[in-house]
Parts: structure tokens; C-alpha cells; sequence
């Protein structure tokens, strides 16, 4: 039965060992190690918020980027083809007016050539019927009495040879 | 490979320790100190208290300790060994008879003998001061660490204390005692790196360990007596109302008071479990360990040197298992004994349950 009856020096010491330890780590360790413990740890969540927030901020600014991207191709895209159409018009207007004024310098060249040929054939009519004349002059100069008729009847001969052509 | 040499020294030293006991006892019967074994007596010295620490390979040499005692004519201080071999110093010595064995006794001149009032910085004592010594440098150490490395994390045997010290306050106390877990933490962490460090010190087998701190009914005794008087001074008009006046019916409180009976009584039964399962616990892990290596002896007397070995073998596996379960123990007692303590203060701390005000607020 020793083994269960408590010694009193033992408990007397053992007291006094406890109170001691108890004082001095209640008063200079304890509280200070929980206070450390607990802001470091206060630290580290704080810091995870941080960085929490902060990858959503990435996440968020990368899909604003990639959004950002999409919308400044679809432009230049559209840039693109609206330049490609711009083009295209521009040409084919450009066509479209030379096409015009070839045509009125045809027609114009078509109009002076007309009366020119006109005027030519005005005048080779006169020289032919004057050369005829002369030479008909030439050759019935003796046979005809007067010119007057005589040249009536060129005309006619030649009004006849046009009317054939 | 690496394991292969160190069961082979392991081995060796076995072998080597075992045949210098068996030739160490052989000179001792040549010399005529042939002693029975008595394997009580050896297995009840191991677990008390002694005058003077033994050490390793000897079984006369001790450190001598002081003995401190106020016997009938004033204060008597002398070192141990001027007693321990059964010698009388200034009319002190180490009782032989029955009714203080092992104890120092002041022989009167009639021849009776005495108990004093008994001070000595016994082997118990010592080992309560260097466990007390090696917890204020463990937690000492750790606080430096903090006010030197401010928000570093600390590694090695500060991470780990400080893994140990975050278990307990941040996951046991805190919790349990929300608001008030700061004032009462510094008493609840205390208490357990204390019976942390006893329990481990009494699995050390030589010098600074060896003594059965933990596995001594006074050392529990004052650790529960503690947490009995913060319980008792901390609590609330409640926790007293609900002692001496619980509501349940009339008929079991008045007249015949048989609940404040049974709460009373409850008060005193829960650090007396505190007290009486650390106690056990640690003393029943020693004495096992104990038996297991007396049952080498034993065999050996009864069947001779070829049983003993045989048995050593068995023994040995059987003893290294308990250690180790021990200190498994050793954390899972110092843990329970906070934990307790911690809700037995909370269930002191109790406030009014506002019966009548649920109903209402829930209108």
C-alpha cells in the first residue's frame, strides 16, 4: 500500500516545484509565445486572403486581356475588309469614268472624222467635177456650145455616180 | 544493409551486457553477497522513492542527495550517504521495519522509532526539479526563438514544441474555453509540459531519468489538487447554483438533498479520477516493463543460464514494445489530463442557460 499513500515532502516539493514553473512561465513566456503564435498566424491568413485575392485579380485581368485581343482583331478585321471593299469601289469607279471619257473622246474623234470625211468628200466632189470638167472641156471644147448646159450635165453625171456609190 | 549492422550491434551489445551481468553475479556470490531475488521488493523499489540515485552498472554506488528533515529536536540537513547503506547519522536512519520502510526514521532513545517531518531532496524531488529545469529551457528557448525571429516559423525542436503548444491551445483550450482561454492557458500548458517531461524523464532508464514521477500518487495528487482549487475558485453562481440547487424536481433535491448529494460528491470525484488515471496509467506502463525484465531473473534462478537467454529474447522484443507504447502514453496522459482540466474549468465557468428567453426570442 506505500505505493498509494501520497509522501508529504514529496507533495511539498512538487508544490512548490509546480508554482515556481507556474510563475515564471505564466509571467514571461506563456503569453508571450500564444500572443506570437497567434499573430503569425493572424500573418498567414492574411496573407493567403492577399494572395487569394490578388490570382483572382490576375484571373480576371487575363480573361479582360484576352477579351481586350478578341475585340481589337474583329476590328482589324473589319478594318480589313472595309479597306478591301474601299478599294475594290474606288477601282471599279475609276473604271467606270475612264470607261466614260474613252467614250467621249471616241465619239468626239467618231464626230470630227465624220466632217472631216464630209468636208473631204465636198471638196474631192468639186476637184473631181472641176478636173472633169476640164477635161471634158478639153475634149468636147468644140462640140459644146455653152458651158452652162454642159456643166449641168456633169453635175447630173456625177450626182448619178454618188447616188450609185 | 545498413539495418542488417545495426541489429548485429544491437545484438552484440545484448550478448556482451548479458554476460557481464551473468559474470558480475558470479563475483558477487564468490564474494558471499549472495542475495535471494526477490522480485517484490526489487519491482516496489524500482517504482518508490529512494534517498540517493542509482547509476548505471553498479548496485552500491549512488549520487548522494540531501536529506532534509525536522525531527523532534530542529532541522537536520546531512547528504544521504552518510545513511544509505544502513548506517545512523545524528540519530537518523533508513527504516528497516515494517511500518516505515525505506524511509528516514529518527531513532529515539528508547529505541523507537520516529518519522520527522521529511524535506529530503529525495530521488523523486530531484527528478521533479530537472523536469521543471528542462520544461522552463524547452519553452524558454522557444519564447527566445519568438522575440528574436519575430514571424519566422521556427524548425527542428522549436517547430515541433511549437506543433505541441499549438495542439493544445489552439485546438483544446481555445476552443473549449473561448474568451477565457487565455487567462487559464498559462496553467493548462504548464501542467502538461510538466507531466509531458515527467513522463518521458521516468522512461530514461539512468541518470537524469529513471524516477517514477508521473507513476507517484503525490505527484498527481498535487497536479489534480490544482485543477480542483482553479475549478473551485473560478466558479460561476451558476456552476454553485447548479451544485446546490439543480433544476430537477423538488422531490430529488428537498428534502432528502440528494442531488447537491451526488453533485458534491462530483466535484471531488473528477480530480480524484484525474489524479488516480495518471497514476495508474503511468505506473502500471513501469511496473510491466519491470516484471518483463525480472522474469529474465526469475527464469534464470528457476531453469537455469539456457531458459534465461531464451526468455532475455522475448523479454527484451516484449520491453522495447512497452517502452515504446509508453511513450505513446506518456503524450496520450498528458494530453488527457489538460483536456480534462480544460473542460472541467469550462464546465465551472458555466453561464445562465436563459430557459425561458428561447421561446420568446423565437416569437
Amino acid at each position: 500500500m506505500e505505493l498509494f499513500t501520497p509522501e508529504f515532502g514529496l507533495v511539498f516539493w512538487m508544490f512548490v516545484a509546480f508554482l515556481c514553473l507556474y510563475f515564471i512561465l505564466a509571467k514571461w513566456a506563456w503569453p508571450f509565445i500564444i500572443k506570437s503564435m497567434e499573430e503569425r498566424a493572424d500573418m498567414i491568413d492574411k496573407g493567403v486572403a492577399y494572395a487569394q485575392e490578388a490570382k483572382m485579380h490576375l484571373d480576371n485581368a487575363k480573361t479582360e486581356a484576352d477579351k481586350l485581343i478578341a475585340e481589337a482583331r474583329n476590328k482589324q478585321n473589319e478594318m480589313l475588309r472595309d479597306a478591301e471593299r474601299m478599294r475594290n469601289q474606288l477601282i471599279d469607279d475609276a473604271k467606270g469614268e475612264a470607261a466614260v471619257e474613252a467614250k467621249k473622246v471616241t465619239e468626239a474623234a467618231q464626230i470630227s472624222l465624220e466632217q472631216a470625211r464630209k468636208e473631204a468628200e465636198k471638196q474631192l466632189r468639186t476637184e473631181v467635177g472641176d478636173l472633169a470638167l476640164q477635161i471634158a472641156e478639153k475634149v468636147i471644147r468644140k462640140n459644146i456650145a455653152s458651158d452652162d448646159a454642159q456643166r449641168k450635165l456633169v453635175d447630173q453625171y456625177l450626182s448619178e455616180i454618188e447616188a450609185k456609190n | 544493409m545498413k539495418s542488417k549492422i545495426i541489429i548485429a550491434i544491437v545484438a552484440l551489445v545484448i550478448v556482451a551486457l548479458m554476460g557481464w551481468g551473468y559474470y558480475s553475479t558470479a563475483q558477487h556470490r564468490a564474494h558471499g553477497h549472495a542475495s535471494e531475488l526477490n522480485p517484490k521488493e526489487t519491482i516496489f523499489e524500482h517504482l518508490g522513492d529512494a534517498y540517493g540515485w542509482e547509476v548505471p552498472f553498479n548496485h552500491s554506488a549512488r549520487i548522494p542527495l540531501p536529506i532534509i528533515v525536522w525531527g523532534q529536536d530542529g532541522l537536520h540537513c546531512f547528504m544521504s550517504n552518510r545513511i544509505t547503506d544502513g548506517q545512523t547519522y545524528d540519530g537518523f536512519k533508513i527504516s528497516t521495519s515494517e511500518e516505515h520502510h525505506g524511509k528516514v526514521v529518527q531513532v529515539m532513545e528508547d529505541g523507537t522509532e520516529v518519522r520527522p517531518w521529511d524535506f529530503s531532496i529525495t530521488k523523486n524531488v530531484a527528478g521533479i526539479i530537472i523536469a521543471a529545469l528542462l520544461v522552463i529551457w524547452m519553452v524558454m528557448s522557444l519564447k527566445r526563438w519568438y522575440a528574436r525571429s519575430g514571424m519566422k516559423a521556427p524548425r527542428g525542436t522549436k517547430g515541433f514544441l511549437e506543433l505541441v503548444v499549438d495542439f493544445v491551445y489552439g485546438d483544446t483550450i481555445r476552443p473549449i474555453l473561448g474568451k477565457h482561454a487565455p487567462k487559464y492557458a498559462p496553467y493548462l500548458l504548464t501542467a502538461f509540459f510538466f507531466i509531458l517531461t515527467m513522463n518521458l524523464l521516468g522512461l530514461i532508464v539512468i541518470f537524469p531519468g529513471g524516477a517514477n514521477l508521473t507513476g507517484n500518487i503525490a505527484v498527481t495528487l498535487v497536479l489534480a489538487l490544482l485543477t480542483f482549487l482553479i475549478t473551485t475558485f473560478s466558479g460561476t453562481r451558476e456552476y454553485w447554483k447548479e451544485i446546490f440547487w439543480p433544476e430537477v424536481p423538488m422531490a430529488l433535491k428537498c428534502p432528502v438533498p440528494m442531488m447537491q448529494l451526488i453533485e458534491v460528491l462530483g466535484m471531488f470525484t473528477k480530480p480524484l479520477a484525474l489524479m488516480v488515471r495518471l497514476f495508474a496509467n503511468m505506473m502500471s506502463g513501469h511496473m510491466v516493463v519491470l516484471v518483463l525484465v525480472l522474469l529474465i531473473f526469475i527464469f534464470t534462478n528457476l531453469f537455469g543460464v539456457g531458459v534465461g537467454i531464451g526468455t532475455s529474447i522475448f523479454s527484451v522484443a516484449f520491453t522495447l514494445f512497452m517502452l515504446l507504447l509508453d511513450v505513446l502514453v506518456s503524450f496520450i496522459q498528458a494530453y488527457v489530463f489538460t483536456i480534462l482540466s480544460t473542460i472541467f474549468i469550462s464546465m465551472a465557468l458555466v453561464e445562465p442557460h436563459h430557459h425561458e428567453a428561447e421561446p420568446q426570442q423565437e416569437n
